[in-house]
């Protein structure tokens, strides 16, 4: 057997370890670990100076509420993306519960909390079809879910016949604009999420299984692992997130609604991008979609206080998402080195 | 064969750390002359060809074409000096047409307007020509995706014909190849021979040599051992040459295996690939497979576990028929398999080797799918010590680890799940020589345990040495089983390269 050369030159670069390689090593992964703490902080403290009525408690719970819904959906898309998939139908799924919402309780005056269960049931279902075709075909997620991205919405506007539904209940508007102990009731949700999110992804089997198949789907099927459970799962956790963002979103409204959640995928994917997560799977928290969640939250609301041009703030939106892909692909081709 | 030599090779040595892999050979190639190398793995034959094809560079040595001193720094200096080399395997574009396929990279361009585009006319001219050269029927204009395997075989050689070159170097060009498609590929070489290419022949199957090739050189442990005719070459002298007297059996550890069958498999058959494969696995046993490339060893290895469908026949765990085996219930059952590919197949590369450890036996480390980190870490280190996998911390990504620790968390990784049978692919590809005797080690202590081994080689020797039992697979057959006490390496290189039936 001939020797592998690659294999002598690696041993022999970490043998050479200079100390100030070693220092520049450890900055980059404090970086790693904490910039974007640190970047969240900086932007805080930043818009505090600069932007009108920021620091203010009203203002802050205002942003608290606005992140929620797509925070929420961002916890089942960082599991899909740590698996190496990804799930575009989730502004649509939003828009389907909204309308079917609607439909259940206004025009065939369903109990408010059978529409509920009957939306999430059906989020969840349409997820598992997702990843069903997903694993059974071996057709990119991504492929499958713009499928559902075009059609659940074309749904939607069907059963609603485009027009929005009133639904006023106080109790259900309780959802999407209560409070508890001060805190809007979608932040409770979001922030509850997260922790169940950080629990499964970290200290569950199921967890464990969707960092191994996005790290290596083929030597997680040799370990006896059920890969294609672990896939459809993770479909049918972002279409119940998606389904109960819905739920809050239409409570908020007010109306059940098809035109909502658009482009609601793409916050979800930046926040999560932001947050670390890598595209290609494998890695990734879910505490770092949190601070990404409230990276773009916070500086969506400063522009908005500062008068930005919307068209600018997309603008801003997408030049932070380049510079966050940028660092971690630098970060990575560092360390590989 | 009298005249000039086209290839003259001098004194080319090359070592990388650790080991000479060449040592002052002296190779010459004349014109229109077919020649093979022969010789064990590592015996130095492949790093001759990388040196010639420019894909690694000799540390001493000159190299002459024609007479004229050459330098070859990389394969674009090799293609220029008239040196093409076919890999075994297959580099085609499916989606794109034979002709785009033989000059991919170099299509002759026109400019139409401001754009350049690829002038088919011109591309599909230059394809017949190398085509019409070899004396194919082959459609330039023809998609690759819709040849035939050893058509496109043929059409990788049309690439390295089109660049006109002297010498072609042809890497195991048979062993993708069904056996009775070979004839077609043999004739192919003569006739290029007869239009004066020179070839070098690099084939571990002896028995199409003689139909093929002019001379031969047999390489052993860097040095080029002797080069003659193929007529005074008798596979007898061959294997001879290719082993020396060197290689002593090491006292294989004799020890009692019990009569109990843990794992067989029952007229398995996969269509081209495997054919009526039935044997036995008793617990405690080691059951070396070795076979040449393309034989069937890795493929027999995936249909046990259930990762690639087979048309019929089965496969029985303690006697019990195993429906449709997959790894999962092949896991449940105590059957474990550390592939061929550590990096594609065997750990997560990113994930730390803790989390390596115990990705088979999650089960074993966590209630009700919670995961215990304590018991999980506990479990990882006491793998780290039995195995003295080395490693900075438990948190170390798999990947910033050596081949040979790589392959202990394979390897310890299936032990945490308590299996009972473990299906070895090559364990030891590619990891340094004390990662190696720590394997055979490994392998003998699990058999000690009454834990059963099927360890696959294409290394003879290392199948004689850890083995009770050893299956010879040739062409998707079991050409031979026999006990490792009655055999010689001679008689299993002999097996596993003579002619499959």
């Amino acid at each position: 057997m001939s020797p592998e050369p690659a294999a002598n030159t690696l041993s022999k670069t970490s043998c050479d370890d200079k100390p100030v390689e070693k220092q520049n090593r450890r900055i980059r992964s404090f970086l790693g670990k904490f910039g974007l703490s640190l970047a969240v902080i900086l932007l805080f403290v930043i818009l505090s100076v600069t932007a009108p009525n920021f620091v203010t408690a009203r203002n802050m719970i205002n942003v608290l509420r606005q992140v929620s819904f797509v925070g929420i959906i961002s916890c089942g898309m960082t599991m899909a993306l740590i698996g190496a998939e990804v799930d575009l139908s989730v502004g649509s799924v939003v828009a389907l519960t909204s309308a079917l919402l609607g439909v259940l309780i206004i025009k065939l005056h369903i109990p408010i909390p059978l529409a509920i269960v009957v939306c999430l049931a059906e989020a969840t279902i349409v997820g598992i079809f997702a990843g069903y075709i997903r694993v059974k075909w071996e057709i990119p997620g991504l492929i499958v879910t713009i499928a559902l991205m075009l059609s659940l919405r074309g749904v939607a506007f069907v059963l609603t016949n485009a027009y929005p539904i009133p639904i006023t209940d106080e109790g259900f508007a309780f959802l999407g604009g209560g409070y508890v102990a001060g805190i809007p009731f979608p932040a409770i949700i979001f922030i509850l999420t997260i922790a169940l999110f950080g629990f499964v992804s970290t200290r569950t089997v199921y967890g464990r299984s969707v960092y191994a198949v996005g790290g290596n789907a083929e030597a997680t099927r040799l370990s006896g692992i059920p890969i294609r459970r672990v896939r459809i799962m993770m479909f049918a956790t972002t279409g119940l997130l998606a389904a109960i963002s819905g739920v809050l979103l239409t409570s908020r409204l007010s109306s059940g609604y098809a035109g909502v959640g658009v482009g609601w995928e793409f916050d979800c994917i930046s926040a999560v991008i932001i947050g670390g997560t890598s595209l290609f799977g494998g890695e990734g928290t879910i505490f770092g979609t949190l601070l990404g969640v409230l990276f773009i939250g916070l500086l969506g609301n400063g522009m908005v206080l500062m008068g930005v041009n919307p068209y600018l703030q997309d603008v801003a939106r997408g030049v932070i998402i380049l510079a966050a892909v940028i660092l971690s692909a630098m970060q990575r081709t560092k360390t590989s080195e | 064969m009298n005249a000039a030599p086209i290839l003259q090779a001098e004194s080319i040595s090359k070592s990388y750390p650790g080991v000479l892999a060449l040592d002052c050979v002296d190779f010459a190639l004349a014109e229109g002359e077919v020649r093979a190398l022969v010789g064990k793995n590592g015996a130095g034959k492949s790093t001759f060809v990388k040196i010639l094809s420019g894909a690694t560079q000799a540390d001493g040595g000159t190299i002459k074409i024609g007479g004229e001193r050459i330098s070859i720094r990389n394969p674009s200096d090799a293609f220029a000096s008239g040196i093409a080399t076919v890999y075994q395997e297959m580099s085609l574009i499916l989606g794109l047409t034979v002709a785009e396929n033989i000059l991919l990279g170099h299509w002759p361009m026109k400019r139409r307007f401001v754009v350049n585009m690829i002038n088919t006319a011109e591309t599909i001219r230059v394809a017949r020509e190398a085509l019409e050269m070899m004396e194919l029927a082959i459609d330039p204009k023809a998609v690759v995706r819709s040849l035939s395997l050893p058509q496109r075989q043929m059409i990788e050689i049309a690439k390295a014909i089109a660049t006109k070159p002297k010498v072609l170097i042809l890497d195991e060009p048979t062993s993708a190849l069904p056996t009775h498609e070979v004839d077609e590929l043999l004739a192919l070489v003569r006739r290029l021979a007869s239009k004066g290419v020179a070839v070098i022949y690099v084939s571990h199957r002896l028995q199409e040599l003689p139909r093929v090739v002019d001379s031969l050189t047999v390489f052993r442990d860097g040095r080029q051992v002797d080069t003659l005719p193929i007529a005074e070459a008798t596979p007898e002298r061959i294997v001879h040459m290719m082993i020396g007297s060197e290689w002593k059996r090491k006292q294989a550890a004799i020890h009692q295996v019990s009569d109990t069958v843990r794992l067989s498999v029952a007229n398995l058959e996969r269509k081209n690939r495997l054919h009526d494969l039935s044997f036995e696995l008793h617990s405690g046993e080691v059951l070396g497979i070795a076979g040449l490339l393309g034989s069937g060893r890795t493929e027999l290895l995936r249909a046990i576990m259930g990762l690639d469908p087979v048309d019929s026949g089965c496969v029985f765990v303690d006697g019990e028929r195993v429906n449709r085996p997959s790894p999962l219930k092949m896991k449940r059952l105590g059957v474990g398999m550390t592939p061929e590919d550590r990096k594609s197949e065997g750990i997560v590369a990113m994930m730390s080797v803790c989390k390596n450890l115990t990705l088979s036996c999650l089960d074993k480390v966590s209630w009700r799918d919670m995961i215990s980190i304590s018991r999980e870490r506990l479990l990882a280190q006491k793998m780290v010590e039995s195995l003295s996998i080395k490693t900075p911390h438990l948190d170390a990504e798999a990947k910033s680890l050596s081949g040979g620790n790589q392959q202990k968390l394979v390897i310890g990784k299936w032990l945490n799940s308590q299996v009972r049978v473990l299906l070895m692919d090559e364990p030891t590809r590619g990891i340094d020589i004390e990662a190696k005797n720590q394997v055979y080690e490994l392998v003998r202590d699990l058999a000690a345990k009454g834990i059963s081994v099927v360890f696959v080689s294409s290394e003879m020797d290392e199948v004689m040495e850890v083995s009770d039992r050893i299956l010879v697979l040739n062409g998707g057959r079991i050409a031979a089983i026999v006990s490792t006490a009655d055999t010689t390496i001679e008689r299993l290189l002999t097996i596993s390269m003579s002619e499959a039936r």
